[in-house]
């Protein structure tokens, strides 16, 4: 718990950032492919810092954008 | 023209009761690591209101003198003031939740609120009780009239303010600093799993190099009802942002097995005993207060 208001934060995710293709689906955030490691990690950081967000790493290698 | 003039004892007996009301107030608004209400317009918002208060209270012992029983009557316009005073008071504080490091929390600003009303309230009383010791004592010496009304007013006074008095959360549990410790995208204090939102190498680098945790472990099992309550956490984390800053990241935690609270920041002024302080001086907030001597008691009697 950190920026929450309330026992039921309202999470927002904002994009998901992959190296794999097959995980790039439709939806209401942004989702981006990156072809290899390094461009998903530069990737996140740029947009992570342009919307003040704060990111997760999933064990699958793939970002998480999110903001509460 | 005398007729309609104040009696000089009266004069006596209303500006004692007022001066003794408002100092209550003025040793009632203390200035502590909280820094709230802020000098000098905080102080100066309230001092006036205690003042009010107090007049409200010492002048309803000649009101009654003069057989004028309608005038009593104003004590419920006191009533409605303090509830305004509460209602400012729970404005202000949730208009500036926004803009603070941390989220003060509802159940924080209802207990600081209540707390503002509750003050005039045992500033009216003070007043009220200096007048009436002054009324009874009545000797002709206006020396000891004044004496006795101030002598019982604080003596009110400080049964008043002992029995207002909250508890802290070093009071009912040990604070001590946790270790940091981060695990690819997660952060762990003592062990304990707190967030998972150090995704870059930059938050990792600054929550290894710069954050700071506590732990408060619950002395007694039935202290963890109060201790996991979602107001009072945040109302410690609350004063933990505010009183070292907050660079970036504040997470509370807490675990399930032994009740433990994890705190943790990054601060500005690196200062762990500062942190451990703070939160050991958090007020425990009336609203999740729980007695558990109470609930074991019988009160009511059953068949």
């Amino acid at each position: 718990m950190g920026r929450e208001s309330s026992p039921r934060p309202n999470y927002e995710i904002l994009a998901f950032i992959t190296t794999d293709k097959e995980k790039v689906l439709g939806g209401n955030a942004l989702s981006l492919w990156a072809k290899d490691e390094k461009t998903a990690e530069a990737l996140t950081v740029d947009v992570a810092k342009a919307l003040k967000a704060d990111v997760v790493q999933m064990r699958s290698g793939d970002y998480l954008i999110l903001r509460v | 023209m005398n007729d309609t003039l104040i009696s000089s004892e009266h004069i006596v007996l209303i500006l004692t009761a007022i001066i003794v009301g408002t100092t209550a107030r003025i040793l009632n608004l203390k200035e502590d690591y909280r820094q709230y209400p802020s000098y000098p317009n905080g102080y100066l918002i309230h001092l006036i209101t205690g003042f009010i208060a107090a007049a409200l209270g010492a002048v309803a012992i000649p009101a009654l003198m003069t057989k004028n029983f309608v005038a009593v009557t104003f004590l419920t316009i006191a009533i409605q003031q303090f509830r305004d005073v509460r209602k400012t008071e729970r404005d202000s504080l949730k208009d500036l939740e926004n803009t603070e490091y941390a989220f003060r929390g509802d159940a924080y600003i209802d207990g600081i609120a209540k707390t503002f009303e509750a003050r005039n309230y045992s500033t009216l009383i003070v007043s009220f009780i200096t007048a009436l010791t002054i009324q009874i004592v009545n000797s002709k010496l206006i020396w000891i009239n004044i004496l006795c009304g101030v002598i019982t007013g604080f003596i009110v006074f400080f049964i008043l303010k002992r029995f207002s008095k909250g508890k802290t959360i070093g009071d009912i549990a040990d604070v001590k600093e946790g270790k940091i410790e981060v695990k690819g995208s997660e952060l762990f204090v003592d062990g304990i799993y707190v967030s998972n939102q150090l995704g870059t190498e930059n938050s990792r680098k600054l929550f290894e190099e710069g954050g700071l945790a506590v732990v408060i472990i619950p002395r007694e099992e039935h202290f963890r009802i109060t201790l996991d309550n979602f107001g009072q956490r945040q109302a410690a984390l609350f004063e933990a942002t505010r009183s070292i800053g907050v660079k970036r990241y504040h997470f509370t935690r807490k675990d399930f097995e032994n009740g433990r609270i994890v705190i943790s920041l990054v601060p500005i002024i690196k200062d762990v005993n500062k942190l451990i302080e703070t939160v050991k001086t958090t007020p425990l907030l009336e609203s999740t207060k729980k007695s558990q001597s109470v609930m074991q008691t019988n009160l009511t009697g059953r068949e």
